[in-house]
C-alpha cells in the first residue's frame, strides 16, 4: 500500500528542547536547532556526543524523552513512522545493502513495496546509478559483494534517492573508506549537491569533511549542541576550548606561510600503481578487487599520469591500453611551498598532483583537502 | 534369501516413516522459531525444551514413548519427531535472528514495517540456515527410524533387527544399504532446492 507522500519539499526543521535519556545517562540534552530548507548542515563531535542520536531522531529510528521535532511545523510524532521514513532518504556508514539482492533490487526496494510498475522502478533505477557514476547497464544486475567500497556507498546514496525525498540523512557516509577513496567520493558529493537540491543532515568526525562540505556545521559535545555556525564563525568566533580545539585554528594558521607539501601529503600505497600496457578490462578488474577509484598509470620508470575507474567504466573500447587515456597531472617535490603549488594547480583547474620524494612517486596532494585543513 | 519385493516394501514403510516425520517436524519447527524470534520468553522456553529433547539419548527417547503411548508407527513418530525437531528450531531461530544489525537498522531507516523485513530481509539471509537445520534433522530421522523398528514402526530397521537376531549378513546388509542410499539421495534433492531458493550471491 504506497504512502502518502508528506512533503514535497522541506521549508524548516526545528528542534525544541530535544531530550533523551538512556537510564541516568543524557543521549541528548536540550538540544534546539533550526535548519532551514536546502541546508546542508553537518552534526560534528566525538564519539559519544549525541551526533549521530540527534540524526537518528529526524525519522524516528530514536523517539525524544521530552520536546518536540518539527518538519515544516509539523510535529513528526503526528506522523506514521514508516510514512516518514520512506519520504526521507537515509545512508549509513556501513551501507547495509542487502546480500541477497542485487543492485537494482536494492534501490528500487521501497518503490517495490509502494507499488511502482516495473517499468517506472528500472527506470529511475538507471537513471541514479548514472547519476551516481555507475553505468547502469554495467551495474544493475551484480551483487554488493561484486562491487567496491566506494561503489557500494555510491549504491547507497541511489538507493536513498531512490523515492525523491526532500530530505536526507547521511550517518558517517563516507566513514568506513579509505582516505583516498573518501576524498575522491566527498568531491563528487560536493559536486552532484548542487543538482539535488535537498536539505541534508550529515553526521561526521572528520571537520575536514565539515568544512569542505557543510553549509552551517554543528558542533556536539557531551549531549550538548555546543555551537552552530559558518565555517568561518567556528574559526573566527569559537564558542569555547572545545570548539577552538575541534576546528583546530591557532595550530595551523601559524603554519600558513610555512606550510610545505610533505605536512598535507597523502602516502601512496604500491597497490595504486598501475603499468600502462595494461588494457582497459583488466585495469577495470584490479581497480575493482583492490577496492580504489584511482590508479596511476606508470611506464616502468616514473608514473605518467592518472585514470579513474568511472571514466574506465565508461569507455568503449575496453581492449585498448590504459597508456592511451592517461590524464596528465602535475607533480611537486615534497619540500616545495604548500602555497605556490595550490596556486599553480588552481591555475590549471587540477583536483590532485602527485608528489615525488628523490625523483621517485611518495603520494598525492589534493587541494581542496589541504586547503580545507589550512584553513580548518 | 531376502527377496527383492521384502527389501522394496520395507523401503517403502521406511520412506513413508521419514518422510511424514520430516514435514511433521518442519511444520511444528517453523512456527515456534518464528514466534521465539518475536518473543525472548517464549523463545526461551522452546529452545529449552528442546535442548532437553536433545539431550536425551535416541534409544532412551524411543524406549521412553512405549509406557506413554504404547508401540505402533504413531508412538515411533512421535519419539522420532522429539529427536527432530531441535535442529530446525535452532537453526531457524538462529538463521532469522543473527542478521547483520547493520542491515536491520537500515531495513527500519527506510520505512520497512516488521513483516516486511522478515520477508525481504531476515528470511533469505536465514535460508542457508534453515536448510542445513532441516537437512541434519533428516539425518536424525533417518537413522533414529532404524531404532524405531524395535517399538514396531516398520521400516529398514526391522531388516536390519532380524538380521542382528538371526546373524544374517545378507539381511543386516538388505535393510542398511537401502537407508544409507535414502540419505545421500535426501542430501542430494535437498541441496537442489537449497540452490534453486537462495540467490548464487555468497561465493
Amino acid at each position: 500500500m504506497p504512502s502518502k507522500r508528506l512533503f514535497d519539499r522541506i521549508d524548516s526543521i526545528q528542534l525544541r528542547g530535544v531530550t533523551k535519556k538512556y537510564d541516568d545517562r543524557f543521549a541528548i540534552n536540550d538540544v534546539s536547532i533550526d535548519i532551514e530548507g536546502g541546508e546542508l548542515v553537518i552534526f560534528i563531535g566525538p564519539s559519544g556526543s549525541g551526533k549521530t542520536t540527534t540524526l537518528r531522531m529526524i525519522n524516528r529510528l530514536i523517539e525524544p524523552d521530552s520536546g518536540t521535532i518539527l518538519i515544516n511545523d509539523q510535529d513528526i510524532m503526528e506522523l506514521e513512522p514508516v510514512a516518514l521514513r520512506r519520504n526521507i532518504g537515509y545512508v549509513i556508514q556501513n551501507i547495509g545493502l542487502f546480500p541477497h539482492m542485487n543492485i537494482a533490487e536494492n534501490i528500487g526496494l521501497v518503490a517495490k513495496l509502494e507499488s511502482w510498475d516495473e517499468k517506472k522502478i528500472k527506470d529511475r533505477v538507471e537513471y541514479l546509478l548514472d547519476f551516481v557514476s555507475l553505468p547502469s547497464e554495467m551495474f544493475m544486475d551484480r551483487y554488493p559483494h561484486q562491487l567496491s567500497g566506494g561503489q557500494q556507498q555510491r549504491v547507497g546514496l541511489a538507493r536513498a534517492l531512490m523515492m525523491d525525498p526532500p530530505l536526507l540523512l547521511m550517518d558517517e557516509p563516507f566513514g568506513a573508506l579509505d582516505p583516498i577513496l573518501r576524498k575522491q567520493l566527498q568531491e563528487e558529493f560536493y559536486q552532484i549537491r548542487e543538482k539535488l537540491g535537498k536539505t541534508i543532515i550529515f553526521v561526521t568526525h572528520d571537520i575536514e569533511e565539515a568544512f569542505k562540505l557543510g553549509d552551517r556545521i554543528a558542533i556536539m559535545d557531551d549531549a550538548k549542541l555546543v555551537q552552530i555556525g559558518t565555517a568561518e564563525e567556528l574559526i573566527f568566533h569559537p564558542a569555547n576550548e572545545m570548539v577552538a580545539s575541534i576546528v583546530d585554528t591557532s595550530k595551523k594558521f601559524k603554519h600558513l606561510d610555512t606550510l610545505k607539501i610533505k605536512d598535507l601529503i597523502s602516502p601512496l600505497e604500491c597497490m595504486y600503481v598501475h603499468d600502462g600496457s595494461l588494457d582497459v578490462e583488466s585495469a577495470i578488474s584490479s581497480m575493482i578487487e583492490k577496492n580504489i577509484e584511482i590508479a596511476v598509470v606508470s611506464n616502468g620508470s616514473g608514473p605518467l599520469g592518472i585514470v579513474k575507474l568511472i571514466d574506465l567504466l565508461r569507455m568503449d573500447d575496453k581492449e585498448s591500453k590504459i597508456i592511451d587515456h592517461v590524464v596528465e597531472i602535475p607533480s611537486f617535490s615534497r619540500n616545495e611551498l604548500l602555497s605556490s603549488s595550490l596556486k599553480i594547480m588552481q591555475k590549471d583547474g587540477h583536483s590532485m598532483a602527485f608528489v615525488m620524494t628523490d625523483g621517485k612517486l611518495s603520494g598525492f596532494l589534493f587541494p581542496n583537502d589541504a586547503f580545507s585543513q589550512v584553513i580548518g | 534369501m531376502v527377496t527383492l519385493e521384502t527389501i522394496l516394501s520395507h523401503t517403502a514403510d521406511h520412506l513413508v516413516l521419514v518422510v511424514m516425520t520430516l514435514i511433521i517436524s518442519i511444520c511444528i519447527s517453523m512456527p515456534l522459531a518464528f514466534g521465539s524470534l518475536y518473543n525472548k520468553r517464549f523463545g526461551y522456553v522452546v529452545i529449552k525444551f528442546a535442548n532437553l529433547a536433545q539431550a536425551v539419548p535416541s534409544f532412551a527417547v524411543v524406549a521412553i514413548v512405549v509406557p506413554l503411548m504404547g508401540i505402533g508407527f504413531y508412538p515411533a513418530v512421535v519419539a522420532i519427531l522429539l529427536r527432530a525437531l531441535l535442529p530446525i528450531i535452532k537453526n531457524t531461530y538462529i538463521g532469522l535472528s543473527t542478521v547483520d544489525p547493520s542491515m536491520l537498522d537500515y531495513a527500519d531507516g527506510i520505512g520497512l514495517n516488521e513483516w516486511q523485513i522478515l520477508r525481504y530481509v531476515r528470511l533469505p539471509n536465514a535460508y542457508p540456515a534453515i536448510f542445513a537445520g532441516i537437512k541434519f534433522a533428516f539425518i536424525l530421522i533417518n537413522s533414529i527410524a532404524i531404532l524405531t523398528a524395535y517399538i514396531g514402526s516398520g521400516g529398514l530397521g526391522e531388516l536390519i533387527f532380524q538380521g542382528l537376531v538371526a546373524f544374517n549378513n545378507e539381511k543386516i546388509l538388505a535393510g542398511a544399504i537401502p537407508a544409507i542410499l535414502i540419505a545421500i539421495a535426501f542430501d542430494i534433492i535437498f541441496t537442489r532446492i537449497e540452490k534453486k531458493l537462495t540467490p548464487h550471491y555468497r561465493k
